[in-house]
């Protein structure tokens, strides 16, 4: 690569990028051609929240369907497709690619002192193949006989018998599960191969540990829905018999298949998100992170527990009763890591100086709405309460609880903590905070009802309902609307910022990790000026101020 | 809250309502465990509060991490524990020498119960969608229906066991009584089973908790719970309905439909429609007809015109018609008569029934929604002609 870093000019400016073939003069194809990790992390974030939004939409008319009970808005079968939709892109299109696509690209090889992440080009290939995942997911809206209706999970055999659309949206998925896995390979060599020297493993920030675990993950997990996808498609296509009952397959076979990528996949969400807030957490205390070692192993743990557990999604399909039990038992083993980290964060700001910036009270509301998410997963992973609450509304909110409060929030707060480096500026912090304030509150009057209705009885997946579960979901509407009205707001405040927001400086929260220590803000294409040595911990603090210094030219210690 | 919810009326109900009471204890100790520490240091070391030279790098304490890695894990196992010990109570089958086991089919988008012969040898057979009986001209019945909407019917303090399949060319059910606290899937291909034992005679919902497609919010069923003399008189016959009515298939379509959070059924109270106990309108409403018209029932003949009467005739109609077209009939009623009929009775597909809710007035209403003086209607267009008929032939079964 030409060395172009010394230039001072931001990533951002025109031509001050690397390209996968020739060298465009328009600016629009230096951004479709571009290789830098931080662009490609920038048009991953304009893609997803597009997407996000568009989710966001389709889940607000399933609340006015369900305002009354009745058929209203929808249908039982545009219900149906609603749904699917609605989940098919959160999951495929906004939370699997999430925060590693986003901060993974954005900000992982900064923290480990790279210029890139190991393979550039491959990292251009496979944002390319998002999106051409992305767009024959969206063909299958017009094609063919409508939106697969099977739900995301395409549970079979109603994927096999249903006639909308349904291999249009598994090959999507399919393409989709691929681009998963070269991102997962290419940042899992960019941090075995291209840490700054001096660091070694227990150096690296937490936020590395956690795109590290969910790496793994994505290599080794990925692949098994991938088969699942195609056996379905097979199956669909030429009648090979696997799930199809009348065939002589199992389709209980398939929910396994399905598990045994969908759970890990969980924590593959979570992971990078619970590595966010190991970033803000001490920052905003203004102190080195409380056992460094436990939060950085849970994860590892996580990733590895989570591939024995996709069983508890099973306790009611007809499954024996033994493994009913060892699933149950070994589900509990996850929790455990899951609460150490908690216990660690809390203890990380005890005798600091909390100082609670937007970023630090995303991380704090979060702190809440996850132990909410986590502990009514604990309810589920308890056998006899399952067979009661399984594909009701109470998991309905346990699982947005632990996503949409854990994972999604966590990626809002990284927004805000990251905001300065991707862009130079801030946004109005003011503003920023009223935002999260009303995403807050209108989060938990949107979901918490859910839980009572759904252990009174409420089923998942209804379009219309029984008169006594009306009241729940007109709250429930109610906390959408503000909830929605927050996530306006707060993108408008962001995108104000990214517009007219002052200057913030390379270092605006006196934050210790190597993304800090960069010459300019926002950074130059190829990062720091050289790669520094480092001989330090990740969070060092004295009395409240960074304890590494650097001379951004020659990036030598001066402290 | 669903009918019987409370009243754990499954022998195992209190099980797992016990599970769930020691999780949520458990769930708020270890909630407050974690966020009241951060909500006390976020507001005792606020920014304001604290000196960077008292900040501490407080970063290892073996007893601290031993204490929330090991309380917690005991948390864990105990509700292990719990969630093992309710999932025995369930999944325990009874000896099948005393109980009763019932063959149970779930399909799109209903369910069908077949019972073991009774002592003449009769099987019965009931559930799936609701068909109407086909009579001849003098009544004679030549086809059965069945009361659709399905019931399961069951004796008292009995254990009964479920076999549920699905046919192999269908989808994934799952069969959940939210009052029981059961569920469990009912697959193709498949025998999977679940009992249950109720001390509680009463009417239980059945939903199905496995999405199925199109009406898969539409596959109620519903378990009635007998004393023993009245199931065993009904099994030992060949009637498909025990006596009592038990299971009024169009309350349960009334229910289903949500038409009872607006109208009231067996009361003349206005909730937010008008009653549905009896086809009267107030007088306020007839007059509110007569003056403006009305064109949202979807009769062939189309709008009626406002005005047809006037003044103290109007006033008189008004009267009549509210009063349930009893007593003496006002001359001005034949400005009515030509398309209500003499009686007020209505014609089929010209003009609604001014005296009682029959099936073609409640199927254009459904089908195009009302339009009238308390507000709009919606419309319901996806209930069935068998469920219009359901609703009409309860309608009168309770007036």
């Amino acid at each position: 690569m030409s060395n172009s870093s010394n230039s001072g000019k931001s990533y951002l400016e025109a031509g001050e990028t690397h390209y996968a073939i020739g060298h465009p003069k328009s600016v629009f194809m230096q951004w479709m051609l571009t290789i830098d990790h931080k662009r490609i992390g920038l048009m991953y974030a304009a893609v997803i929240f597009v997407f996000f939004f568009v989710a966001v939409l389709v889940a607000l008319s399933i609340r006015i369907e369900l305002f009354a009970p009745g058929a209203q808005l929808f249908d039982g079968d545009s219900y149906n497709q609603a749904f699917t939709l609605h989940g098919v892109i959160m999951i495929f299109l906004f939370i699997i690619p999430g925060v590693p696509a986003v901060f993974g690209n954005i900000i992982m090889p900064l923290m480990i002192g790279a210029k890139d992440v190991s393979f550039p080009r491959l990292n251009w290939f496979t944002f390319w193949l998002y999106i051409f995942g992305a767009l024959i997911a969206l063909s299958s809206l017009w094609t063919g006989n409508g939106f697969a209706d099977t739900g995301w999970t395409f549970y079979a055999p109603y994927s096999l018998n249903t006639n909308t659309n349904v291999i249009t949206t598994l090959v999507a998925a399919f393409v989709l599960g691929m681009a998963s896995i070269l991102t997962g390979l290419n940042f899992l060599v960019t941090i075995h191969r291209l840490r700054a020297p001096g660091m070694d493993f227990f150096k690296m920030p937490l936020f590395v540990w956690g795109i590290y675990a969910t790496a793994w993950i994505q290599l080794l997990a990925t692949p098994v829905v991938g088969i699942t996808l195609i056996l379905a498609l097979l199956e669909k296509m030429f009648g090979i018999g696997i799930f199809d009952p009348s065939k002589g397959g199992d389709p209980v076979l398939f929910e396994h298949l399905f598990w045994i990528y969908s759970h890990p996949a969980v924590y593959l969400m979570i992971l990078p998100a619970f590595g966010i807030m190991s970033e803000i957490i001490p920052v905003f205390s203004r102190r080195e992170v409380f056992g460094y070692r436990t939060i950085a192993l849970s994860s590892a743990s996580i990733a590895g527990i989570g591939y024995l557990v996709w069983g508890h999604h099973l306790f009611t399909s007809g499954m024996s009763d033994l493994a009913k039990t060892v699933f149950s038992f070994l589900t509990f083993f996850v929790a455990i890591p899951t609460g150490v980290k908690f216990y660690d964060w809390v203890a990380t700001m005890y005798k600091g100086k909390i100082i609670l910036t937007t970023p630090m009270l995303w991380a704090l509301g979060t702190m809440i709405t996850f132990v909410i998410g986590g502990l009514t997963g604990v309810t589920i992973a308890m056998i006899g309460a399952d067979i009661h609450l399984q594909d009701t509304y109470y998991t309905v909110a346990h699982f947005h609880y632990a996503m949409l409060g854990g994972v999604v929030f966590l990626l809002f707060a990284g927004l805000h903590y990251w905001f300065p480096v991707m862009f130079g500026k801030m946004y109005d912090e003011k503003k920023a905070k009223i935002a999260f304030y009303l995403n807050f509150v209108g989060f938990n009057v949107l979901w918490f009802p859910m839980f009572i209705a759904g252990y009174q009885g409420m089923p998942r997946r209804y379009f219309d309902y029984l008169p006594e579960f009306q009241i729940y979901h007109q709250i429930s509407f109610f906390g959408a609307l503000i909830f929605i009205s927050g996530l306006a707001y707060m993108f408008y405040v962001l995108i104000q910022g990214m517009k007219h927001g002052k200057p913030s400086g390379t270092n605006p929260w006196h934050a210790t990790t190597l993304e800090w220590h960069l010459p300019s803000s926002p950074p130059p294409l190829e990062n720091h000026s050289k790669v520094p040595y480092v001989d330090f911990r990740p969070y060092e603090y004295h009395h409240g101020e960074p304890v590494v210094k650097f001379d951004y030219k020659t990036m030598k210690r001066i402290d | 809250m669903l009918e019987g919810f409370n009243s754990q009326a499954s022998t195992f109900a209190a099980d797992v309502d016990q599970a769930l009471y020691i999780n949520l204890v458990f769930s708020i100790i270890l909630a407050v465990s974690v966020l009241g520490p951060m909500v006390y240091f976020a507001w005792k070391y606020r920014e304001k509060n604290v000196k960077n030279e008292n900040i501490e790098n407080f970063v290892h304490h073996t007893g601290l991490e031993i204490t929330w890695t090991v309380i917690p894990t005991i948390m864990m196992f105990i509700l292990f524990y719990y969630g093992y010990s309710s999932m025995k109570s369930i999944r325990t089958m009874p000896d099948t020498s005393t109980a009763i086991t019932v063959q149970v089919e779930g399909s799109k988008w209903k369910w069908r119960y077949e019972y073991p012969a009774n002592a003449n040898g009769f099987v019965h057979k009931v559930g799936g969608a609701y068909t109407k009986a086909i009579k001849d001209e003098n009544g004679k019945v030549i086809e059965k229906g069945t009361m659709g909407r399905s019931a399961l019917y069951v004796p008292v303090n009995t254990n009964i066991i479920l076999e549920m399949t699905a046919p192999l060319d269908d989808v994934i059910h799952s069969f959940y009584v939210p009052a029981f606290r059961m569920k469990e899937d009912v697959v193709p291909g498949r025998k999977t089973k679940q009992w249950f034992n109720s001390a509680d005679v009463g009417e239980y919902d059945v939903e199905c908790a496995e999405y199925c497609g199109t009406d898969h919010s539409y596959m109620y069923s519903r378990i009635v719970v007998l004393p023993k003399a009245e199931y065993e008189a009904w099994f030992n016959s060949s009637e498909d309905t025990p006596k009592g009515n038990y299971l009024k298939s169009g309350d349960a379509v009334l229910q289903q439909h949500g038409c009872k959070s607006c109208h009231a059924i067996q009361t003349d109270k206005i909730l937010v429609g008008p009653t549905l106990n009896t086809r009267r309108l107030t007088k306020e409403q007839v007059l509110d007809v007569i003056n403006n018209g009305q064109n949202k029932l979807g009769y062939a003949m189309g709008a009626m015109p406002a005005g047809l009467a006037s003044g103290a005739d109007a006033e008189k109609i008004a009267t009549y018609v509210a009063g349930g077209l009893k007593g003496d009939k006002p001359a001005s009623f034949a400005a009515c008569s030509s398309c209500h009929g003499e009686d007020g009775k209505g014609m089929f597909s010209t003009a609604p029934n001014l005296v009682e809710y029959d099936v073609d007035l409640l199927r254009n209403v459904l089908k195009n929604g009302k339009k009238g003086m308390i507000g709009t209607m919606p419309a319901f267009p996806y209930v069935s002609e068998e469920e219009v008929s359901a609703i009409a032939e309860y309608l009168k079964s309770v007036k």
